[in-house]
């Protein structure tokens, strides 16, 4: 079954790699990628399917909210979506 | 223009302005400017003999003291070499900053001289890293770096620098700064529905993880014990939260836990998980695991809860609040609790074993007695580990430091440097295996360049013992690149770095080795010749259920060693 995840990105170095790592490692396969501008941060949309029952999307949402300078959001961003779970930030944003 | 700092000297004053005493490290082309800014900084620098040293020390450094390690390495080959370190960090979440020399901003890309990118590398194995571009950033980074690490669920971060960033002067540079970081308060309702499960509860038993000792809870935990009267098993890194003698101390559970620890697992109606993530060596075959247990699951971490097995209760945030906080009227457990210790009796470990022959058991029984309260043990990875576990007595929390998450044979022996030097006041000892000693044998010219006084355990079964343990028991005795017996003489090479070494191979010998190896003033090693048959016992075979425990057999009766 695929999920849709909607994360905001902090310009920070390596922070496409470090999501899109995360989620391959924990055990699901990225069927689609969405890279999209947001202005200071960056939007993806990923499509992502278990490769097994045991994988769980709520604990790898959890995975993704470790992260910093990654918010996983609730919605997609360009609809107003909102950061699903309240986080630390990062300070270092590497500019536009 | 001259009074501007580099880089380089931002990092040393913002790590001497963050409290930094102690690093670990070795010098390279592009950290140059960074050990150029570090020469007479007063900073305490301990220059490891491989950079793999560098990590595992400044590892032990934080799980023995309680702060952030921080070790340094060039680029290249010197930042791939803290990797193995980065990740036991990452696997047993331990706080460390890791700086790394990176060559010049225009190299990079270019597959440059001893170029590597090392934070593409180690993104799965880090918490969070940088590479700093401004060098006005490198005293928030830094801050921030620290905060990171320490916050939450622990673990390592690193900060890559390339030599032109560290080189160039700044005239203005951001503040070390960084909002502290405090746990989140746990959610009492939580906390009410914890009580009123443990109050429902026939067989409640907690199980403790790492993560009591990390958020310095141990008294609160202690605390709880004494109020509830509930039973304890303990993961290998939370072996030493509650002493180990203490009478509700049922051992370590899982591969090679006790078997009462096993039992009351098995049997318990309600598991109270505190700091502990159901890792497969704890749990065994993970749907046989607490079958009739319901789950309380206290964490920090929001990403552990119901990863592997669901809770019933979750409570989340500062373990010193919410353990505080926990109070329930415990129904009538008796019965229960006197199950637990009958079992602990009729399973507990026996000394007698046959034969002339040093039992590493009985030995590192002792030597944990002799050491006393200021016992603190570095392990390496095999059989010694699992003994380390089971038979030393820990009455202290921050005393059994093990890579456990990761397995990293090379441990011991930069770790119990790193904790010698955090903790100078502690019998500080290194129990290692002749596989894993040899895979950082070169931190033996640290302990001696600055005549660490380390007591070294090297016990010595002339094989790769839990491996070959493995083969004979699992692989038809298909004995497969176990051997060791070419090791060299490990005393010689002992004495050839500089240090105190002897050793013993009769078992009447073992008092007087641990008084002379605890009572010497240098490092020293204690070379122990064993038998390479011995085994780790209990053992629940892979993929078992923790009910399914393999046990050694004697015809003798029990005795004391």
């Amino acid at each position: 079954m695929n999920h849709l995840i909607h994360i905001e990105l902090d310009r920070l170095e390596g922070s496409l790699m470090r999501v899109l790592g995360l989620v391959e490692r924990r055990g699901f396969h990225i069927d689609a990628a969405e890279l999209y501008d947001l202005g200071e941060k960056r939007g993806l949309s990923l499509t992502v399917r278990p490769r097994d029952p045991s994988r769980n999307t709520d604990t790898l949402g959890l995975q993704i909210d470790r992260l910093y300078g990654i918010t996983r959001l609730d919605a997609d961003p360009r609809a107003g979506g909102k950061a699903a779970a309240p986080k630390a930030k990062s300070k270092h944003e590497i500019g536009a | 223009m001259s009074n501007q700092p580099t880089g380089a000297q931002l990092v040393i004053s913002t790590l001497k302005a963050l409290g930094v005493e102690t690093l670990f490290g070795y010098p390279g082309g592009a950290i140059m400017p960074i050990y150029d800014a570090l020469a007479g900084s007063g900073l305490q620098h301990i220059l490891v003999r491989h950079e793999q040293g560098a990590a595992f020390a400044a590892d032990a450094y934080a799980r023995a003291t309680g702060r952030v390690g921080v070790c340094m390495a060039t680029s290249g080959p010197g930042a791939t070499n803290l990797i193995t370190g980065i990740a036991n960090a990452y696997m047993d979440s331990i706080p460390l900053v890791c700086i790394t020399g990176q060559v010049g901003t225009h190299l990079m890309g270019t597959d440059g001289f001893q170029e590597v990118d090392i934070l593409g590398i180690t993104l799965p194995i880090v918490k969070h890293s940088w590479l700093v571009r401004d060098p006005a950033e490198i005293p928030s980074i830094l801050a921030e770096a620290f905060a990171i690490a320490k916050e939450g669920r622990a673990g390592p971060v690193l900060v890559d620098i390339p030599k032109d960033v560290a080189s160039t002067r700044v005239a203005t540079s951001h503040a070390a700064t960084f909002p502290q970081w405090t746990p989140p308060a746990p959610d009492i309702a939580a906390i009410r529905a914890a009580e009123k499960l443990i109050e429902q509860a026939k067989k409640p038993l907690f199980y403790i993880g790492g993560g009591v000792e990390m958020a310095d809870a141990s008294q609160e935990l202690r605390d709880l014990v004494a109020r509830t009267g509930i039973p304890l098993v303990s993961t290998l890194k939370g072996l030493g939260t509650l002493p180990t003698t203490h009478e509700l101390a049922l051992g370590m559970l899982g591969m090679h836990g006790t078997r009462a620890a096993n039992i009351a697992v098995q049997d318990s109606d309600l598991l109270i998980a505190i700091g502990a993530r159901f890792d497969d060596r704890a749990t065994g075959k993970l749907n046989a695991f607490a079958p009739n247990a319901r789950i309380i699951h206290f964490d920090i971490d929001p990403a552990e809860i119901n990863k592997l097995r669901r809770a019933d209760v979750a409570v989340l945030g500062d373990f010193k609040i919410a353990l505080s906080a926990l109070n329930p009227k415990v129904g009538p457990i008796q019965k229960w609790v006197e199950k637990c210790k009958a079992d602990k009796w009729e399973h507990r470990f026996r000394y007698n074993a046959p034969g002339k022959g040093i039992y590493a058991p009985g030995l590192l029984k002792t030597l944990s007695e002799k050491a006393g309260d200021k016992f603190m043990v570095a392990c390496d990875v095999g059989q010694h580990q699992m003994w380390v576990a089971q038979h030393c007595e820990f009455p202290n929390n921050r005393a059994h430091l093990t890579s456990g998450g990761s397995g990293a044979m090379g441990y011991g022996l930069p770790a119990g440097l790193g904790a010698k030097l955090g903790c100078p006041d502690k019998h500080v000892v290194t129990v290692s295996g002749d596989g894993s000693f040899m895979m950082n044998i070169q931190e033996m010219a640290t302990l001696n360049r600055y005549r660490i006084p380390l007591k070294i355990v090297l016990l010595d079964n002339s094989s790769l013992g839990l491996v070959r343990q493995w083969q004979q028991l699992f692989y038809e005795e298909n004995y497969s690149e176990i051997d060791l017996s070419d090791n060299p003489d490990f005393v010689v090479v002992a004495k050839a770095f500089n240090l105190d070494a002897f050793r013993i191979t009769h078992r009447h010998e073992v008092d007087a080795a641990l008084d002379r190896l605890l009572a010497a003033e240098g490092p020293t090693l204690l070379h122990v010749v064993i038998d390479p048959r011995e085994n780790v016992w209990p053992l629940v075979p892979p993929g078992a259920s923790n009910a399914d425990m393999m046990e050694e057999r004697w015809d003798e009766p029990l005795d004391s060693y």
